[in-house]
């Protein structure tokens, strides 16, 4: 009996209920869309944020070689230990391994290069362009046992004028800094001589060695100031076979648990110290949390507007069923039954608006996605019960009124108001 | 107490200034059909009210089946009418969008449980058992008054309250209602019946004639 009470008396006003429904689609659709969005965005601009370089960098323990980043140091010494190269792969067999994007080791030193008093010294610095490391042990016997990584895909902003050292066995190729270029009066293709020794200023122990030039990187940065071969050939250079000062990880960070991703490659390489690029990763939440910020506001005003719609078409349903709810009440119906009636009618309003509305959010969220993100945003299903949860609640809460209005009823104006 | 299935104690409403009713005390045995008469603002109504538990009074008390209504709260009224008594409105006050059955099945589903062979046989016993699927705008003014007995009488109330229940109805469909309500008085309920008509108010076998409020005389035609 409920049921068909409810079916006819919502069938009977229609146009009312098409307006309440109305007014939660456009409470729902806005919660739908900041939502879908939001928990897309942190990865997009984590995509984003990625594409400008490492957000996790792993120095040897004790070592306090200078190391940095752009517009970040952590600090300097002499004697140091290093990293081996045969390590690496434990990077991404950490649980997380997932959201490990790329990494590139460094393998640093100071080389000379030019003659007389054109001598230039520069850093030369050994690194995976686009190699392919072999998973020992994969953290699951699904994952890929191979990964392809190198400061390319960590570094993918690179203005570069000439070519990527696109062969991890190419041993005369380099690329160098734009100011390294200009010093050594280098154009893309020249051949040039750096020369290393063990100790500084040993003249009679250099060993020379020949490059060639395949890229010019500008940066704006201090690989300005830099020749950056594939990794083998500093280690041949240095003899410093399997090893390697630091290496820098680029970590799609969602939540940013950079610290947790730190904190398990240390593990997996225990003489290792993970450091995060506390910068990036602090303008990354700084930047997420006003672009929530600003959704929970969006949110917050359409869902008032929107209960403001709904309020006012329940409490013209009760002033037009005055007489229906009065004749209830004289035969017999609790206040409940009354309540349950018209919080009933409102709860589907809810459940159909937000349905509804979580679709036209769905449509809203790729808008936002491609205007803002240039790419699409991925549904999520989670966002439909969380959509459902706030517009019915909102409904609910702003029938409350009207509901108390209704049950407030005396049916004794069935007989008295004719 | 005075023995009577309804008993009023030196009941009054006042309305503001108005007073409605004042120290009225009447007294209806079961089995009876007491007709309310006056003239209109003489507080037929505002008495119907409070014996039929709708209405609470400023002062004085109600009796009703033996219960003193006049100390329950609302819940408690509620249910008790919906136990005790059956109403018969002027105006009918069918719910629009029910047919004839769901209007008196709903009676049914808001005193205990619905049980549709009961509502089906209490619209054919006041004839209406050709009109069951109908709604309300497609029923005649009799029919919709059948209707509204029918739902009175669906859960067997002891007492019938009929607030002026031909007064929208022609001559003929003003018989058939009373014919009905004088048969159900014969099967044993307890009829009152407002009405400024005193033709209407013979039918019953007690008159209480209230004017401005008081009750002016208690007539009994037939004990």
């Amino acid at each position: 009996m409920f049921i068909t009470i409810l079916g006819k008396s919502f069938s009977r006003r229609k146009g009312k209920m098409a307006i309440a429904i109305i007014a939660v689609i456009m409470g729902a659709a806005i919660p739908s869309a900041m939502f879908t969005v939001s928990l897309d965005i942190s990865e997009k601009v984590s995509h984003e944020f990625r594409k400008y370089g490492a957000n996790l960098i792993l120095v040897p323990k004790s070592d306090t070689i200078e190391v940095g980043f752009p517009g970040v140091e952590f600090g300097a010494v002499t004697e140091q230990n290093m990293i081996n190269e045969s390590d690496l792969w434990k990077i991404k067999s950490i649980s997380w391994r997932n959201n490990i994007l790329g990494f590139a080791p460094s393998l640093y030193q100071v080389v000379k290069s030019g003659e007389g008093a054109n001598e230039q010294r520069m850093v030369l610095v050994g690194t995976y362009f686009n190699k392919e490391v072999d998973i020992l042990k994969p953290y699951s016997s699904d994952d890929k046992k191979t990964f392809k990584t190198g400061i390319k895909s960590i570094s993918p902003w690179w203005e570069i004028k000439g070519d990527w050292i696109e062969d991890p066995n190419d041993n005369i190729g380099s690329m160098v800094g734009v100011n390294v270029a200009e010093k050594l009066g280098l154009a893309l293709g020249d051949a040039f001589t750096i020369r290393y020794s063990q100790l500084p200023d040993d003249t009679q122990n250099e060993t020379e060695y020949e490059l060639k030039v395949l890229g010019i990187i500008n940066t704006d940065g201090y690989e300005d100031n830099q020749i950056i071969v594939n990794l083998q050939v500093a280690q041949n250079l240095t003899n410093r076979p399997n090893e390697v000062h630091t290496v820098q990880v680029s970590a799609l960070c969602n939540a940013c648990p950079v610290d947790v991703f730190a904190g398990e490659i240390e593990e997996k390489i225990p003489y290792i110290d993970g450091k995060t690029v506390k910068q990036l990763v602090s303008a990354e939440m700084s930047v997420l949390g006003k672009v929530e910020d600003m959704m929970l506001l969006v949110t917050i005003v359409a869902l008032l507007a929107s209960a403001l719609g709904v309020s006012t078409t329940m409490t013209t349903s009760v002033i037009e069923r005055q007489k229906e709810i009065g004749l209830m009440k004289s035969i017999g119906a609790e206040n409940k039954r009354i309540a349950s009636l018209f919080l009933t009618e409102a709860g589907l309003v809810g459940l159909v608006g937000g349905i509804l509305g979580y679709l036209i959010g769905l449509v809203l969220a790729q808008i936002i996605g491609m205007s803002v993100f240039d790419s699409s945003v991925s549904p999520r299903l989670i966002v439909l019960p969380i959509v459902l949860g706030i517009s019915i609640g909102m409904t609910l809460l702003a029938s409350s009124l009207p509901v108390r209005r209704a049950i407030k009823i005396e049916p004794v104006i069935v007989l008295r108001g004719e | 107490m005075e023995s009577g299935i309804i008993v009023t104690k030196n009941l009054s409403k006042i309305y503001g200034s108005t007073k409605a009713l004042q120290k009225a005390s009447i007294t209806i045995k079961q089995g009876d059909w007491t007709s309310i008469i006056g003239p209109s603002g003489s507080g037929k109504t505002t008495l119907l009210n409070m014996i039929s538990c709708l209405d609470t009074a400023t002062s004085g008390e109600v009796f009703v089946n033996g219960t003193n209504i006049s100390k329950l709260n609302q819940v408690k009224l509620t249910r008790f009418r919906r136990d005790n008594i059956g109403l018969i409105f002027q105006q009918y006050h069918l719910i629009p969008y029910l047919t004839a059955l769901e209007n008196v099945m709903m009676a049914q589903y808001y005193h205990s449980i619905v049980v549709e062979k009961e509502a089906r046989e209490a619209l054919e016993n006041v004839g209406m058992g050709h009109r069951l699927h109908h709604v309300p705008s497609h029923l005649s003014g009799g029919e919709q008054q059948r209707v509204c007995i029918a739902r009175a009488l669906i859960n067997d109330p002891k007492i019938l309250l009929a607030d002026e229940p031909t007064g929208n109805l022609d001559q003929k469909n003003g018989k058939i209602v009373l014919d009905l309500i004088k048969r159900l008085n014969d099967e044993g309920h307890t009829v009152v019946l407002v009405t400024h008509n005193p033709d209407i108010a013979k039918k019953g076998n007690r008159i209480i004639e209230l004017i401005d409020g008081k009750v002016s005389r208690v007539n009994v035609i037939n004990s």
